[in-house]
């Protein structure tokens, strides 16, 4: 039965097609519309999965229902970036416990979210799905290479923004 | 080599992607220069920092949404086409499965090992004990068990220990020990008396998770979660090791 497969093989991804939705829209409304069609679209597409692996599948499918949507209202993505000041850190910690504490979840937050979305979706696949360069360059349908370029600037600027740098006394 | 060779491919090299040779090579670069150590160490605290950012997990209202429209009632007539499409499928089935079974003892077990997993995240129902301490966690199965699983928490390489609970695999009681891994669940399956029939180590990749099986000191071990496939290697090569 299609439906009872498409409920064991896909739906236990939800979250993870949802974490993806919710980043590339930076809206929880937008990321649950997102998800639906894409869902109804996997449900569609189910038997071009095979015995490939459900979770890159379906992270293309969310991407490019997002991307339809997104071209259809033409909406642009040109944030400022603004990121709050951080509060004085405690000295009492070790350098590296100080930097995390530093840089709040808020402020990474907001760091990431201002990212420019094809910077972001290529960080938040790796450092949160842990996908391989390859499975990423499937995904976003770009060149192996420009998924390495574009996670090297990411980072790049991510560091800039969060003024991260690490004390020399923790590098041994 | 020279630092601007190491800095081309930094993330390559954290994000494990460089070939053997190419690892070697900026491993012996780095142990000699402080500079890019120095690079290395910024690039894995900013790794920590963003994976610090949430995980955005789907509401309820959206599962119940997708559920409702993947099963949707059908009309009478394709109820009927599905019957005797299922009819024919059963038949041609059984006989497949009675071919394969012998082979594919191991790829049922492992069916098995992710319909646990996935059935202890959506039923909300991870833990009989939570707890991040070893001490808690080992003598909460006494009693319960008539085993005693090995319980080590690994927080010390980024895989805490979270809890622990019954669970059934293979009709019989197994001790499931939860760690976690940023925001992925990583379910371990403990029970004594392997299966003779499947007493090696394996690794399989069921519906986008993985599942890894070993034995130790006469126990099965099994490891499950959708984290990608080398940590979920270095998990299980440190609950090996430990």
């Amino acid at each position: 039965m299609p439906t009872r497969a498409f409920e064991h093989t896909v739906l236990p991804h939800l979250d993870a097609a949802f974490n993806y939705a919710r980043w590339l829209t930076r809206n929880d409304a937008d990321a649950e519309d997102v998800v639906q069609d894409a869902c109804v679209r996997a449900m569609r597409f189910f038997s071009s999965l095979r015995d490939d692996d459900p979770r890159p599948w379906l992270f293309a499918i969310v991407r490019n229902t997002w991307y339809s949507r997104v071209s259809r209202r033409a909406s642009t993505e040109a944030t400022p970036l603004v990121i709050a000041h951080h509060d004085e850190a405690d000295d009492a910690l070790d350098p590296e416990e100080r930097l995390l504490q530093q840089h709040a979840v808020a402020v990474v937050r907001t760091a990431l979210e201002q990212l420019p979305v094809d910077f972001r979706e290529v960080l938040v696949l790796r450092e949160f799905e842990g996908l391989t360069y390859k499975e990423i360059a499937a995904i976003v349908g770009v060149p192996l290479g420009t998924v390495m370029s574009r996670l090297a600037r990411a980072r790049d600027r991510l560091m800039a923004v969060l003024k991260l740098t690490v004390p020399m006394e923790i590098v041994r | 080599m020279s630092c601007e060779y190491v800095e081309r491919d930094l993330d390559a090299y954290l994000d494990r992607e460089l070939d053997a040779a190419a690892t070697t090579a900026a491993r012996v670069h780095l142990s000699e220069c402080a500079a890019c150590r120095r690079r290395v160490a910024e690039r894995e605290t900013l790794s920590r920092l963003v994976r610090s950012a949430p995980y955005y997990s789907a509401p309820d209202r959206l599962r119940m949404r997708v559920l409702a429209q993947t099963t949707r009632p059908r009309s009478a007539r394709r109820i009927l086409t599905w019957a005797a499409a299922a009819a024919l499928f059963i038949s041609v089935g059984t006989g497949i499965s009675l071919w394969r079974s012998a082979s594919t003892r191991g790829d049922a077990l492992a069916q098995a090992v992710v319909d646990s997993h996935v059935r202890s995240m959506m039923a909300n129902h991870l833990f009989d004990v939570a707890s991040t301490d070893q001490h808690t966690v080992k003598p909460w199965f006494l009693g319960k068990l008539d085993f005693a699983p090995p319980v080590v928490d690994l927080a010390s390489i980024g895989f805490p220990l979270v809890g622990g609970r019954l669970d059934y695999l293979g009709g019989r009681p197994v001790a499931a020990l939860v760690y976690e891994r940023r925001k992925h669940t990583i379910n371990v399956f403990v029970s004594p008396r392997p299966d003779d029939a499947f007493a090696r180590a394996y690794v399989q990749s069921v519906r986008g998770f993985h599942v890894h099986h070993w034995i130790r000191d006469g126990m099965s071990l099994w490891a499950v979660s959708d984290l990608n496939d080398s940590e979920l290697t270095q998990f299980c090569q440190a609950l090996e090791a430990s």
